[in-house]
């Protein structure tokens, strides 16, 4: 982009008003790619996505080439062009995908599998959560945190909770109580900086954040002082019994996946979709989420509405936290992996679209457990997977990304939404109006007062 | 005298609006000119034209006798025209020297040091030229604002500036500085700079100004002298003498108070007091109208009624129930329609395609929702009713707001207000935007809303609407409510007096409480028009 056709930099210090100056439906100053990009069909969407990965799988090959020829080995992994290279890509990308799907052709149903599913499973919960606060207009980073207690709590009271039952009605009572009180947790430690924002006018972002800390800090103190499993010398609670965790179905039970998990976290992803989309509250949220000012008018109580989508954001996370803890590691273990700071990548990915989510954290998932195959498998250093991690996600969210900056920046259409404005009798199709503050939409409309009136 | 400024035909387009249509303008050196105009109407963008912040889209730009074009605005800086904005620009834990000299501020050892003393002399210095009374040392979050626009004119002579656009520079300041603003710019040009300030009150551009050039919807609809013109001309001027519409109406059959304001006061974001101790009531089966130059405390009026702002003392009643706490969901739950000034951005969601939109206010209310659930069909069924009944352009419920144009936008809105089946319609610059035919559309609904019974309180700073349609007309000038007038019976030059802050020779709010109105303060209805009628006094007295 050149920096002559950025209109937005320069009207900022005119807007008298502080409105954000440019924006407008006609004639879009957007440069044609970005125009193109926007009104692109699904098909055309789909085809750029693959194209997408394939290009970073691409750029991924010359990067691992580059590192190879950088390091000393005694012998060469690969040889091209009579080179010879200590990395091999071919390699490096055969582990990333194979070390997450599996010898898919042998055995469908195998480890490798099973961890990108776990993965993928508690990135649906924090990507959800953060999706749900996006939604609303708050920038929730503080999914981490809600996920920390939400699984400590999990941990500790389904501890308690499984001296009482036991057995297979044991299990059936347990993984919901486990669940709800892993949401019970989160969203009330989501609700605090939700109340800061919506009646102290605390902004989420620096508070969310800092109450990560708290809850990272809170956590190991708890453990240490009064759950603390006196037959480790790890920093955890005592593991739960086998009948309070998620059972194996299908899959086998080393593996540390339950396909009821997975389920559940599915239909959660789908619940709230509807509860977005198809009720009244969801749309209180998202109007406040596009337009505070417009909610307002229409009757939204913003603070209620704030509270309310932090609750519940910080709800998902804490169940996020109780399947990591129910699924996967059967206790609390301080040093939680930060599913919370990837919900906030998985979410963007995902449009902060609740079905979108589920794709974008099966995408995660599939990266997370194939690099730690990579990182086994071969001599490249961990830091360059987490390059090769990076890019294939930069490359795979830059057409989305491109495309919401012409549509927020440029106002670009996308097809099928009403297309080109429409002339009525003789009015101008107008702007969004907000093209500058004297400017009245209005006022260039020729068909307006007496001019014309004769 | 010299030419400071000249501005050759400046036309500014944005996609979809003209900005400014053929402006030509002439500044002469040493003098104040002001620039005068409803908001909307131009004024800003001209200057941000001058300013090198726009580039025109035809004309052309003279500074001293000599065409410029300015990419930026160093670019105009350089050529000596400066422009203080309405929101300062300065840094506040700083003091003012530093503010004033930021970005060039003098140097020492070979330009490797800035020079803090030889800021803080020239800065005095600066201020004492001018009769600034500015500490340079103190920091700018300390002083007071009308100081801080002092800085900014400091900062603007600083970097050499021989022409000073002010930007509303009396919005943000009280009567006393005010004052002190304008004893500034008079010292100003009086050593021979050239002051340009933005202004929508008529007042106080004749106070200050040597010129006055006066805008409406982009175009120069008058240049003239400060000491000819009167506040009638210019008032014309700003809003446009406009044919007065013929609008066939049968007589008002006023019955009980809907709608009842009682001493209400409300201030803007800045706490400013912009709404002064204003009380009247809306009948049901009446228009009631408020007239007034835009940005004279009407929008914060109507939000304090439709529940959009906190009134910081007085009453709101509503069907004879004080409403001043309730919320905004529960008084359009109650019958209140609201048709907002700012479409764009509180009466649409932009994102939202029509059927989202139609529903806007009554999301939680059936039957468009049950047990928290939206019915989509039933919402899609309605918002198509809309779009067919206002005739809403393209006759797509699925099209977004924002793809739309203003006109059928506010079609729309108008639609889903009208379809709530309100008890009482705020109606404010209900056909702004809207073409001649959807206009008498509009209006003949509002009347037959009235005709029914309902109670319209109609804002427009339209003369030729507010007077066709209402049956009661308030003035309101600076906050307050001037008079109630009959708008049958009052002449267009009482009208553009009330509306610049004065009462015409010989009409006494006493004088005239029999046949014109009566002030509005003392909460009585309008003689001439109300019925004798035993429930009429208990509205807006109390």
């Amino acid at each position: 982009m050149s920096s002559d056709d950025t209109p937005n930099t320069e009207t900022d210090a005119a807007d008298s008003d502080g409105r954000e100056p440019g924006t407008n439906t006609g004639q879009s100053d957007a440069p044609a790619a970005i125009e193109r990009l926007v009104r692109a069909s699904a098909v055309e969407r789909a085809l750029i996505s693959v194209s997408a990965l394939l290009l970073s799988v691409a750029v991924g090959f010359v990067l691992i080439l580059a590192a190879g020829r950088m390091t000393t080995c005694s012998t060469a992994a690969t040889t091209y062009f009579g080179v010879g290279f200590c990395y091999d890509p071919v390699t490096v990308y055969d582990l990333l995908f194979l070390g997450a799907f599996g010898d898919l052709s042998s055995d469908l149903i195998n480890g490798q599998l099973a961890t990108t599913l776990s993965q993928t499973t508690v990135l649906m919960f924090t990507g959800v959560a953060v999706a749900v606060a996006f939604r609303a207009g708050i920038f929730n980073i503080g999914t981490q945190g809600q996920l920390v207690v939400g699984a400590l709590g999990s941990a500790v009271a389904t501890l308690w909770a499984s001296t009482l039952v036991s057995g297979v009605v044991g299990t059936l009572l347990l993984l919901p109580f486990g669940l709800a009180v892993g949401a019970f947790v989160g969203g009330v430690y989501g609700a605090i900086p939700g109340a800061l924002k919506a009646y102290a006018d605390a902004n989420e972002v620096i508070t969310t954040i800092m109450l990560n800390f708290v809850a990272t800090a809170v956590a190991l103190y708890l453990v240490q002082d009064h759950f603390q499993d006196p037959e480790s010398v790890a920093t955890q609670t005592v593991p739960l019994p086998e009948y309070a965790t998620f059972p194996s179905v299908i899959f086998r039970a080393r593996d540390d996946f339950s396909l009821v998990a997975f389920v559940v976290a599915a239909a959660l992803l789908v619940a709230v979709y509807l509860l977005i989309e198809r009720t009244s509250f969801g749309y209180d949220l998202r109007t406040s989420g596009i337009q505070p000012e417009a909610a307002e008018y229409g009757g939204v109580d913003a603070a209620r509405t704030v509270v309310a989508s932090m609750t519940l954001s910080g709800a998902l996370a804490g169940m996020g936290g109780a399947v990591y803890v129910l699924m996967i590691i059967g206790n609390f273990q301080t040093g939680v992996p930060a599913y919370g700071f990837d919900g906030i990548t998985v979410s963007i990915l995902a449009g902060n679209n609740p079905l979108g989510v589920g794709f974008a954290a099966l995408l995660f998932g599939v990266l997370k457990s194939g690099s730690i195959v990579v990182d086994v498998g071969t001599d490249v250093p961990p830091q360059l997977v987490g390059v090769l991690r990076g890019l294939i996600i930069l490359f795979v969210a830059m057409p989305e990304f491109f495309r919401m900056i012409g549509t927020r920046v440029w106002s670009v259409r996308p097809s099928g939404s009403g297309g080109q404005p429409v002339t009525d009798g003789g009015t101008v199709a107008d702007s969004r109006g907000d093209v500058e503050d004297d400017v009245d939409a209005e006022s260039g409309v020729p068909t307006e007062g007496g001019e014309r009136d004769e | 005298m010299s030419t400071a400024v000249t501005l050759d035909g400046i036309t500014k387009r944005f996609p979809g609006v003209v900005a400014n249509d053929d402006v030509t303008l002439e500044v002469e050196r040493g003098t104040v000119h002001a620039l005068l105009g409803e908001n909307g109407a131009g004024k800003t963008t001209l200057m941000n034209v001058l300013y090198g912040l726009y580039e025109p889209t035809a004309g052309q730009v003279y500074v001293d006798g000599e065409p410029r074009e300015f990419d930026s605005p160093r670019d105009a800086i350089d050529a000596g025209v400066g422009m203080i904005h309405q929101h300062f620009m300065l840094v506040d834990p700083m003091t003012v020297a530093e503010n004033i000299t930021l970005g060039n501020e003098p140097r020492k050892w070979g330009g490797l040091a800035v020079d803090r003393d030889a800021a803080r002399e020239q800065v005095r210095e600066l201020s004492e030229r001018y009769g600034f009374d500015v500490d340079p040392d103190a920091d700018v979050e300390d002083v007071s604002v009308g100081v801080q626009q002092r800085v900014e004119i400091l900062k603007a002579l600083y970097r050499g500036a021989d022409v000073l656009i002010l930007d509303e520079p009396t919005a943000v300041l009280t009567p006393q500085e005010v004052e002190e603003l304008l004893a500034v710019l008079e010292e100003l040009t009086a050593q021979g700079k050239t002051i340009i300030f933005i202004t929508h009150k008529l007042g106080e551009a004749m106070h200050a100004a040597d010129d006055i050039t006066v805008l409406r919807d982009g175009k120069n609809v008058g240049s003239v002298k400060a000491d000819t013109t009167t506040r009638e001309e210019l008032a014309e001027l700003m809003v446009g003498r406009e044919v007065l519409m013929e609008t066939d109406k049968p007589p008002a059959e006023p019955g009980a108070v809907s709608l009842a304001v009682d001493g209400l006061r409300a201030t803007d974001e800045r706490g400013v007091e912009v709404v002064s101790d204003v009380s009247f009531d809306v009948r049901e089966g009446e228009v009631f109208g408020i007239a007034g130059v835009d940005g004279n405390g009407q929008a914060e009026l109507i939000e304090a009624v439709t529940g959009l702002r906190q009134p910081e003392s007085g009453t709101v009643s509503f069907g004879g129930t004080d409403v001043t706490d309730w919320s905004r969901r529960r008084r359009i739950d109650e019958g209140m329609a609201y048709i907002p000034e700012d479409r764009q951005e509180r009466g649409l969601v932009m994102e939202f395609d029509l059927v989202d939109n139609a529903i806007l206010g009554s999301q939680h209310t059936a039957p468009f929702a049950r047990g928290g659930r939206i019915d989509w069909d039933a919402t899609r069924e309605h918002a198509e009713r809309i779009v067919a009944e206002y005739d809403v352009r393209p006759p797509n419920a699925d099209a977004t707001s924002g793809s739309l144009s203003g006109g059928n936008q506010q079609k729309f809105i108008v639609g889903r207000e009208f379809e709530r089946d309100p008890e009482l319609v705020v109606a404010t610059h209900p056909t702004r935007g809207v073409d001649i035919g959807s206009t008498e559309f509009i209006h003949d609904r509002l009347l037959d809303l009235r005709n029914e019974g309902r109670a319209v309180l109609l804002v427009s700073s339209k003369l030729d609407e507010v007077q066709g349609l209402s049956d009661r007309l308030a003035v309101m000038y600076e906050g307050e409510v001037m008079d109630v007038v009959d708008p049958e019976a009052v002449t267009e030059e009482e009208l553009g007096l009330l509306m610049a802050g004065e009462y015409p020779e010989g009409y006494g709010p006493e004088s005239e409480a029999g046949d014109a109105g009566c002030v509005a303060t003392d909460g009585e209805p309008n003689e001439a028009t109300q019925p004798a009628s035993n429930d009429g006094s208990e509205g807006g007295t109390r």
